[in-house]
C-alpha cells in the first residue's frame, strides 16, 4: 500500500473509533415531557368510556416499566395513546425513561 | 315516594360501598393469591419484572385485574390468576393494595 494510502485509512480507523465512542444522544428530557401530559399531573384521569386514574410510575420496578412500554409498543397492550407513544420510543429511550421513575425514591 | 327515594338512596350508598371494595378480605384474598409474586402488602414483589401494587391507584388496579380476567391485556401468569377471581374480589384486592404503603408515588 502506497504510504499516503495507509496513511488516509489510518486516520480513517481513527476518525471511526471516535465517533463510535461518542455516545448516543439521551432524549430523555423531551420523552418524559410525553409523559408528564398524563402522569405528571396529580390525580390525572383518562378519558370517557373508561375513566380510572393513569397509574403511579414513581418507584415503580423499572424491569416491569421497561416491558409495559414494549407490550404498548408491540400492541400487545392496547392503549392508543400509549401505543402512539411507545411507537415512538427506542429501547434505550425506555430503559432511561423506566430509571428515572424507578429510580427516584419517594 | 320519600320510600322510593329512601330505597334509592340506600341502594346508591350500597353500590358505592361494594365498589369501593372490603379491603380485609383484600388482604385475605392477596393472602392466597398475589403475595407470592407481589408479597403480602404488594410492595415486595419476588422478581424484577412484577410491578409494586401498594400505594397504587385503586381504579387502576381495578381495571388491570378485569383486562386481564377478559383477556384485554394478556400475560400468561396473570391471566390465570385473574380468571378465578369475581369482581367483588378484584374490588376487594384492589381496596387493599391501593391502602399499603410501599415507595410507589406520583412522579412529574
Amino acid at each position: 500500500m502506497h504510504p499516503r494510502t495507509s496513511l488516509a485509512v489510518a486516520l480513517l480507523a481513527v476518525c471511526g473509533a471516535a465517533q463510535a465512542q461518542q455516545p448516543a444522544a439521551s432524549h430523555l428530557a423531551n420523552n418524559l415531557s410525553m409523559c408528564a401530559g398524563c402522569h405528571g399531573i396529580p390525580g390525572y384521569k383518562t378519558a370517557y368510556p373508561e375513566v380510572y386514574h393513569v397509574p403511579k410510575l414513581g418507584g415503580q420496578s423499572p424491569a416491569y416499566l421497561v416491558n409495559a412500554l414494549k407490550a404498548y409498543r408491540s400492541g400487545e397492550r392496547l392503549h392508543p395513546s400509549m401505543r402512539g407513544i411507545a411507537a415512538s420510543l427506542s429501547d434505550k429511550d425506555m430503559e432511561e425513561l423506566a430509571a428515572y421513575y424507578g429510580g427516584n425514591a419517594k | 315516594m320519600s320510600r322510593l327515594l329512601a330505597i334509592a338512596a340506600a341502594l346508591a350508598l350500597a353500590g358505592t360501598v361494594q365498589a369501593a371494595g372490603n379491603a380485609a378480605a383484600g388482604k385475605s384474598k392477596a393472602a392466597q393469591v398475589c403475595a407470592a409474586c407481589h408479597g403480602p402488602e404488594g410492595n415486595k414483589p419476588t422478581a424484577p419484572e412484577n410491578p409494586v401494587l401498594a400505594g397504587q391507584h385503586r381504579d387502576y388496579l381495578v381495571k388491570a385485574l378485569k383486562d386481564y380476567k377478559s383477556g384485554k391485556r394478556n400475560n400468561a401468569v396473570m391471566k390465570g390468576f385473574a380468571a378465578a377471581l369475581s369482581n367483588r374480589d378484584i374490588e376487594d384486592l384492589a381496596a387493599w393494595f391501593a391502602g399499603q404503603k410501599s415507595d410507589l408515588h406520583f412522579q412529574r
